[in-house]
């Protein structure tokens, strides 16, 4: 009988001991709680600023080959993609999408995460006790909060381009027990829903030349007025505004044209460029891998993703023959980029006067044509490119390579010549920008011809453009300009210098869009290349050849399809015409 | 060679030592009998020594020696009773006469938490004795289970050394959550992991019990939802000690070989391909020509990647020693097993240096078992056991699935070797990787070192002076598990693109170039795995006869638990909070005469991953049974069934199995990966809302219905066991379908999930023997079949979208019609897929929506899950005398297979002979295989266009195992061994399938993968036993 009270003893004793907390009850190194999130003691912010950083990293995309791995613009008529089979930039150029399975640039969950994400700091910073200020003596607490908004905004506008008018979800971060299940707003109340936010969190942000080293990246004043611009361009344009493809459809734009839309545009740009806090870089070239004022030289970007500094581009996108460097050709311009691009002479190489040679397509050409796309004969790590059959960048066989006859040269550093052995990339600067000054510049043309014709100052722009390209100015100083266009003549010389001043930059896919010459771009005729033969004697021979058919179905691509999981989980939800 | 000279130590030097100590047994010699004459080939054990067994001679007579003080024999023969006979002290002659048996049904099964005799169990409970499996040669005792027991479903998805081990379920499966349907395995009532068990030596293992019903499963409560396995330890009994030693050594191939086309065939389908695509052919005729002559091994070499980095022939061994015995006070059973499985890839180290990157597999168990009477009333027991393993694979090589890629190596891409022993690389491929066989000889390997540590502390005090049958039982478990990573590793190594036409050697400067010199290698350790598991169980047992007739028996369980994970490299885990368990359960049983049966099982407990006011829950279950035999009517209505038992049983179990955060009702924050401000970019972590918490979730539950009957005929000639099941699961904890993704964030899971699973299983045998040679032929059958009743989906714009009403994992795809022919693809009434041209012999679908578009609203339910419905299983056993043959045939029906990529598609995989039977115009009426693109997503494309042409109706019939014993005659034995036998064992080998039709695959492979699993094998041993 001892025996048992000594037992008893000893899984009392054990009982106890196993009652005792050996560890937390929280795993606290792992999850952070909200209120640590969002501390009221913390007067620097810390883990707030974390947190919108997450805002910051979920809502800025990087462009760079970003729809497995092309340019968006590879879905344009600007480009298409080198990979094999069907890569999905291809399958959007040829319409191979539906509601089910959405098109690789569908961000309808990926941007709504962001927005929760980005509600959730402006609801909660304010009881973070911060007392940064800013330059200016203003909190700096109002600065980031309104970095939040402007982020918010800026995926409202990035949704509105591919859905029309969507959820507008304001401050309300939904729990489950809410409704979840809402309308659509119409594209009237999402383009003013971002207006008012730019307008109301302007003030509020620093401007340019408050950045320092540390706080380089962020948020400032000059972006939210150039996504002001750009919505109100984007609401003046002929898809919207008079030309709703679903007639009386508030979701896919306004019920009929206003033209004050285009001076609102025009004058939200010449509030921008009133600031005088941007200008045009000097080298065109240099716009893609400098950092922007005050910290670096360029003045002209003004809204920004931080990728880093890196050669991804170069690797990515070189012509394939460099593979000590690590070129995989991912992307090829068309012969329709190519021909875009004016002689030396700022004429079109259809204009006889210009100079053009169709034996010598490549010389004397705009400057800016080299430096956005590599073709037979550029310069590159200390070689000429070889884009004929054969040559070393275009090879044959099932490598990738050039389907055109040209590779992207955009964005990258100037490696025409290096010093190193074997001849390789240096890291530069590959931030992606989103806007930069020239695109303020052609919006305020843009706009200004469609509401008063092309004045002088729609003609400024175009000369300002052009010098900074290196065209001559000719004797008459008209950068081969016709004087005295009509405002449709206008309009198709600033189409075309957008084109060509802004490609890759993810703008010609949507404005083939906003200006709804898509169906006609698209379907008229297929995509084209160049084939090069390199005769025996060192004579090429250039022959244009198709590359691929691309298929728009007018209207109904006009717009993504809301996803179909979208539409079936919310009977409010409905979906864009013909999907 | 190191492995080899340990086993002959274990199979033969340790033996003979160990036999210097050994004192002098007790020679007893005797006849078995029964009511017509002489028995021959019975077994004589002496009890509590498995081991030391001899069989009587064709006349009935044996002679065994006897070392312990048991002085007891036991008597067994198929079909008759087991027979205990003590031996009085001078006695040398003993008769024994043996009765028919009614098979098996006095014989003990564990369950949970103790032993029910068959007679008088009402739940769905399959047991077997580990001797059935202990010969099978596999590492994993999963492996060695199937077919064993109806309910127990495998599938083995690979055949890698070290994870071999097959996937098992208990009666298919029921819940929508994927690591839901997992059963609870205990070992000595301690909870072990689901891939733990696949490292228990079987020669420690006593007896497999599973656990299928409410009734049975009740206790465990919250756990018991997906079905228990129990395994039970071997023990020692008092006596002297007892020494087995076994040793197998035995050889694995591959169950099947794939064969790929040599460079000429696949040069020409390359050709073909291109012409097509309207590309230019890629070979010429003097390519083509060079590829069939093999005049330019350099220029156009012809490797045959699979024979030449692969072995026809791998060794396998095991060997086990044993050691039991004891006095009444202290009884011990000591064990050590090892347990070597090599890989299957040919050596290429050119060099000395012992680094060795195959395939490989090493296991080390040890078990101590003590039992101590401390007092008349208070036994104790100590277990404590190790596992020691080392599994080894080659540094960044997926060797199978390299093989298998067309994209990375081609049969034309390189040479296996240059001229000049340099090595080459995959010349003409976008990667330019070095060859295979050079990165395995030069790379480095990853091996994976993992220690288990196991310790039980036990008591059973009697409290028969409280009321007799009373007892008190605790238990203290502690087991922790570690894995380590070992990676030896360096760069790809120099290779050269050798230019037969100048004799000239071109360095491999691409991404994948390895310089001009070979790296130094460089190690890299990780903990992969640091987890601990402590347990406390303290319970009452009651068990007690009275007036001989009313049978009672009573048990009361307090139960805690406390796991923690400190690391789980897998999961990305790193000092989590321990998940902590507690509860109480009931178990009351009664019968009458062993007539009338009535049991209540009940469990009380909680998991702390659930708000505290939805934390415990209760779960109940009652069982009842009827022995109809034992009734006189019955006996006289149907005279011939010796055993007619119904039983029934109804209860409700539970299951916290769920993914996600810990805690599910909590929200929290996460942190991760950075944006970077500032000039220098220096990323800087972020913290973002995790997964929104759900105050509301709690465990997920089944109501288990269970019917069965257990039936003996003919003098136990023939025995049938059936059950029919039926499982409502519902408040699965799932993630909700018919949420809008507006709301920007992920959600926990809640408890929106019902499905029910339904089916029945069964084993029949027909047992006999004739003249000397005895019999049996057995069936064990399990058909399970389930559907999803609710999942929370969005209702879908076509009702054959739904998911709900299918089978759990039902596959959908597109209805294959037959090819397109050359009209089809310019008539415009055929239905095509959108944004690609399609083009005569492509793979023609229906348009089940009738919008003439072949898309996403086409595709309907097709095939079956992957997990077989129905497998039938056949056990044959023959006996002669001391000579037993078993073959055990599975077969597995009901399920579908589709693979892609590499397994099958051209330019992904390397073409194989099934391309050759595809679709040219010339071939169009039988072709078997779409015509040839290089294009990787055509509507051909399994990846793409998902169909029933790619997924199977699949079903495979195996020789899963074979055995041959032979039980040594005592004379034949050297030294002082008094028994000993000798056994061949093959495992999986032979299979027939229908699956190889298409695909040149294990028919167990999973579903929608490439199919580039390593190799499933075939293992045939020899084997050893001898004992004292």
């Amino acid at each position: 009988m001892n025996f048992r009270i000594y037992l008893l003893f000893f899984w009392a004793a054990l009982l106890f001991a196993s009652c005792q907390k050996v560890y937390e009850s929280v795993p606290l190194g792992q999850q952070v709680t909200p209120d640590l999130a969002f501390d009221p003691r913390d007067s620097l912010g810390k883990n707030a600023m974390t947190y919108l950083l997450t805002t910051y990293q979920q809502v800025l995309i990087n462009e760079h080959n970003r729809i497995n791995g092309d340019y968006l613009d590879a879905a344009s008529d600007d480009a298409v993609s080198s990979a094999s089979g069907i890569p999905s930039v291809q399958a959007m150029a040829t319409g191979a999408y539906t509601a089910t399975n959405t098109n690789a640039d569908d961000e309808w969950s990926h941007h709504y995460a962001g927005i929760r994400n980005a509600t959730v700091f402006i609801n909660n910073i304010n009881v973070v006790p911060m007392i940064e200020k800013l330059p200016n003596g203003q909190p700096a607490r109002s600065a980031y909060r309104s970095e939040a908004r402007f982020l918010r905004a800026w995926l409202y506008f990035e949704l509105l381009k591919r859905y029309g008018g969507v959820p507008l979800l304001g401050d309300s971060v939904r729990q489950l027990t809410d409704n979840i299940q809402l309308p659509r707003n119409s594209f009237e109340e999402c383009v003013n829903y971002i207006v008012s936010e730019c307008d109301n969190i302007k003030d509020s942000l620093r401007t340019a030349a408050m950045v320092n080293g540390t706080t380089y990246g962020r948020i400032t004043r000059g972006a939210a007025m150039a996504l002001k611009t750009e919505v109100l361009l984007f609401a003046a344009s002929p898809l919207y505004n008079g030309g709703n493809i679903d007639n009386g459809n508030p979701l896919t734009g306004y019920a009929s044209y206003d033209v004050n839309r285009w001076k609102l545009a025009a004058d939200a740009a010449k509030d921008l460029i009133n600031t005088g806090d941007y200008s045009l870089m000097p080298s065109f070239g240099d716009i893609f891998v400098k950092q922007a004022a005050p910290v670096g030289p360029n003045t002209e970007t003004i809204f920004w993703m931080q990728v880093g500094i890196n050669n991804d581009v170069e690797k990515n996108n070189a012509p394939v023959g460099f593979t000590s460097a690590g070129g995989k050709g991912a992307t090829s311009p068309t012969q329709e980029l190519v021909d875009a691009f004016p002689t030396d002479s700022g004429r079109s190489i259809t204009d006889p006067a210009s100079g053009y040679d169709p034996d010598h397509p490549y010389d004397h050409r705009d400057p800016r044509m080299s430096l956005t796309v590599f073709y037979n004969g550029s310069l590159w790590l200390n070689r000429a490119v070889q884009i004929y059959d054969g040559g070393l960048d275009k090879p044959g066989g099932a490598v990738q390579q050039t389907k055109t006859g040209y590779y992207m040269r955009k964005f990258m550093g100037p490696f025409e010549s290096v010093s190193a052995n074997p001849p390789g990339y240096s890291s530069m600067v590959h931030d992606f920008i989103y806007f930069r000054y020239a695109g303020v510049l052609l919006a305020y043309a843009e706009a200004t011809n469609e509401y008063s014709g092309p004045s002088a100052d729609v003609y400024n722009v175009l000369y300002a453009l052009r010098q900074r390209a290196g065209i001559f100015p000719g004797s008459d100083n008209s950068y081969g300009l016709k004087q005295g266009m009509t405002q449709e003549e206008m309009r198709a010389v600033i189409r075309n210098e957008r084109r060509v001043e802004l490609a890759f930059e993810t703008h010609r896919y949507w404005d083939l869009r906003r200006w709804k010459i898509a169906g006609q771009q698209y379907n008229t005729a297929p995509l084209s290349g160049m084939d090069i033969q390199l005769s025996s004697s060192g004579q090429l021979f250039y022959n244009p050849i198709s590359v691929l058919k691309t298929v728009f179905r007018d209207p109904q691509m006009y717009f993504y399809p809301i996803p179909y999981n979208e539409v079936v989980r919310d009977p409010q939800m409905k979906q864009n015409p013909q999907w | 060679m190191k492995k080899i000279l340990f086993l002959f130590f274990l199979a033969g030097v340790l033996p003979a030592l160990l036999w210097a100590q050994q004192g002098q047994g007790r020679v007893v010699t005797g006849i078995v009998k029964d009511a017509n004459g002489p028995l021959s080939g019975a077994t004589v054990m002496e009890k509590g020594r498995p081991a030391n067994t001899v069989a009587a001679d064709e006349n009935g007579k044996f002679r065994i020696v006897l070392h312990d003080g048991t002085n007891t024999l036991v008597i067994s023969y198929l079909n008759y009773q087991k027979q205990e006979l003590p031996i009085k002290k001078n006695a040398r002659d003993v008769e024994v006469v043996l009765q028919q048996s009614t098979a098996g049904m006095d014989e003990a099964i564990v369950v949970g938490f103790g032993k029910k005799k068959r007679i008088t169990n009402t739940g769905a409970v399959s047991s077997i004795n580990a001797d059935e499996i202990r010969d099978i040669p596999t590492s994993s005792v999963q492996n060695a289970l199937t077919g064993k027991m109806p309910g127990f479903i495998t599938v083995q998805r690979s055949g890698q050394p070290g994870k071999d081990a097959s996937d098992y379920f208990i009666r298919g499966v029921s819940s929508l959550n994927p690591d839901g349907n997992k059963p609870l395995i205990v070992v000595d009532d301690i909870e072990y992991t689901y891939d733990q068990l696949s490292q228990i030596n079987v020669n420690e293992i006593e007896s497999i019990s599973i656990l299928k019903d409410a009734s049975t499963t009740a206790i465990y409560g919250i756990k018991g939802a997906n079905g228990v396995l129990v395994v039970t330890t071997r023990r020692g009994t008092a006596g002297k000690p007892h020494f087995n030693v076994r040793g197998e050594v035995g050889g694995q191939a591959p169950v099947r070989t794939p064969q790929f086309l040599d460079s000429y065939h696949t040069a020409v389908l390359v050709n073909e391909a291109y012409t097509n695509d309207g590309i230019t052919p890629l070979f010429s005729q003097n390519d083509l020509d060079l590829f069939k002559s093999g005049a330019d091994p350099y220029g156009h070499p012809n490797v045959n990647w699979y024979k030449e980095i692969m072995k026809p022939y791998s060794l396998q061994a095991n060997a086990n020693l044993d050691i039991s015995g004891g006095s009444q006070a202290v009884k011990y059973f000591v064990s050590g097993g090892a347990f070597t499985q090599n890989g299957s890839i040919r050596n290429f180290s050119t060099n000395s240096d012992g680094v060795n990157s195959n395939y490989f597999y090493k296991r080390y168990n040890v078990r101590t078992n003590l039992d101590v009477q401390a007092t008349k009333n208070l036994s104790l027991r100590l277990d404590a056991t190790a596992r020691f393993m080392d599994i080894n694979q080659p540094y960044s090589v997926n060797v199978i699935g390299e093989i298998y890629d067309f994209s990375r190596i081609h049969p034309y891409s390189a040479p296996f070797i240059n001229p000049n022993g340099s090595w080459a690389y995959a010349f003409d491929t976008q990667s330019q990787e070095p060859t295979i066989n050079s990165r395995l000889a030069t790379q480095g390997y990853t091996r994976n070192r993992r220690t288990d540590f196991n310790v039980l502390m036990g008591f059973t005090e009697k409290l028969d002076d409280i009321t007799r049958g009373l007892s008190l039982i605790g238990r203290v478990a502690f087991a922790s598990v570690q894995q380590n990573s070992l990676t030896l590793f360096r760069p790809v190594p120099p290779s050269y693109h050798f230019d037969p036409k100048d004799s000239t050697y071109h360095l491999n400067t691409g991404v994948n170039g390895g310089g001009y010199t070979y790296n130094t290698y460089r190690t890299l350790g990780n903990t992969d795995l640091d987890n601990q598991r402590t347990n406390i169980q303290i319970y009452l047992n009651y068990e007690r006869v009275f007036n001989a007739d009313h049978h009672v028996t009573g048990l009361l369980l307090w139960n805690q638990e406390s796991y923690r994970v400190d690391m789980d490299g897998a999961a990305g885990v790193t000092g989590a909070a321990p998940s902590k368990f507690r509860g109480y359960s009931l178990k009351a049983g009664y019968d009458y005469k062993q007539k009338y049966l009535i049991d209540f099982n009940a469990a009380i407990n909680g998991s702390d991953r659930f708000q505290a006011k939805k934390r415990n829950g209760i779960f109940p279950a009652i069982g009842i049974g009827w022995n109809l035999a034992k009734e006189r009517f019955f006996a006289k209505l149907i005279p011939a069934a010796n055993l007619f038992k119904l039983r029934g049983t109804y209860g409700v179990v539970g299951s916290d199995v769920a993914f996600g955060n810990q805690y599910l009702y909590n929200q929290v924050y996460n942190q991760g990966g950075g944006y970077s401000f500032g000039q220098n970019q220096q990323p800087v972590g972020t913290i973002y809302e995790g997964a929104l918490g759900n105050d509301n979730v709690t465990w997920e539950k089944a109501k288990k219905w269970d019917a069965g009957l257990d039936m003996n005929l003919f003098g136990d000639r023939i025995s049938f066991s059936g059950d029919y099941f039926h499982e409502y699961r519902y408040d699965q904890l799932v993630t909700r379908q018919d949420i809008p993704e507006i709301l920007g964030v992920g959600l926990s899971p809640g408890n929106v999930g019902i499905t029910i699973n339904r089916g029945v299983e069964g084993t029949i045998t027909y047992q006999d023997k004739v003249g000397e040679i005895r019999y049996s032929a057995g069936l064990v059958f399990t058909y399970a079949q389930n559907k999803i009743l609710y999942m929370a989906e969005a209702s879908p714009r076509y009702p054959w979208l739904a998911v709900t009403g299918h089978p759990i994992n039902q596959p959908f795809g597109y209805t294959w019609l037959g090819f397109y022919s050359p009209s089809d693809v310019t008539d415009t009434k055929v239905a095509k897929p959108v944004g690609y041209t399609v083009q005569a012999g492509d793979l023609k679908y229906k348009d089940v929506n009738g919008d003439g578009v072949i898309d996403q609203n086409d595709i309907t339910a097709i095939g079956k899950p992957n997990l077989p419905s129905l497998t039938m299983d056949m056990p044959l056993k023959i006996g002669y005398k001391g000579l037993d043959i078993s073959v055990l045939f599975q077969g597995a029906f009901g399920y579908s297979l589709g693979l892609k990529g590499n397994a099958i598609e051209p330019f992904q995989s390397q073409f194989q002979p099934i391309d050759e039977r595809r679709w040219t115009p010339a071939t169009a009426a039988s072709a078997e295989f779409p015509r040839l693109t290089s294009n990787p997503t055509t509507i051909n494309s399994p990846s793409s266009y998902y169909s029933n042409f790619w997924l199977i109706n699949a079903h495979y019939i195996r020789m899963k195992t074979v055995e041959i014993s032979y039980i040594l005659p005592r004379g034949w034995l050297p030294l002082r061994f008094n028994n000993g036998r000798l056994y061949c064992s093959a495992y999986n080998l032979l299979t027939w399938s229908n699956v190889s039709k298409k695909y040149q695959q294990d028919p167990e492979v999973a579903s929608n993968t490439a199919g580039d699993a390593y190799l499933a094998q075939r293992v045939v041993t020899i084997g050893l036993q001898v004992g004292l």
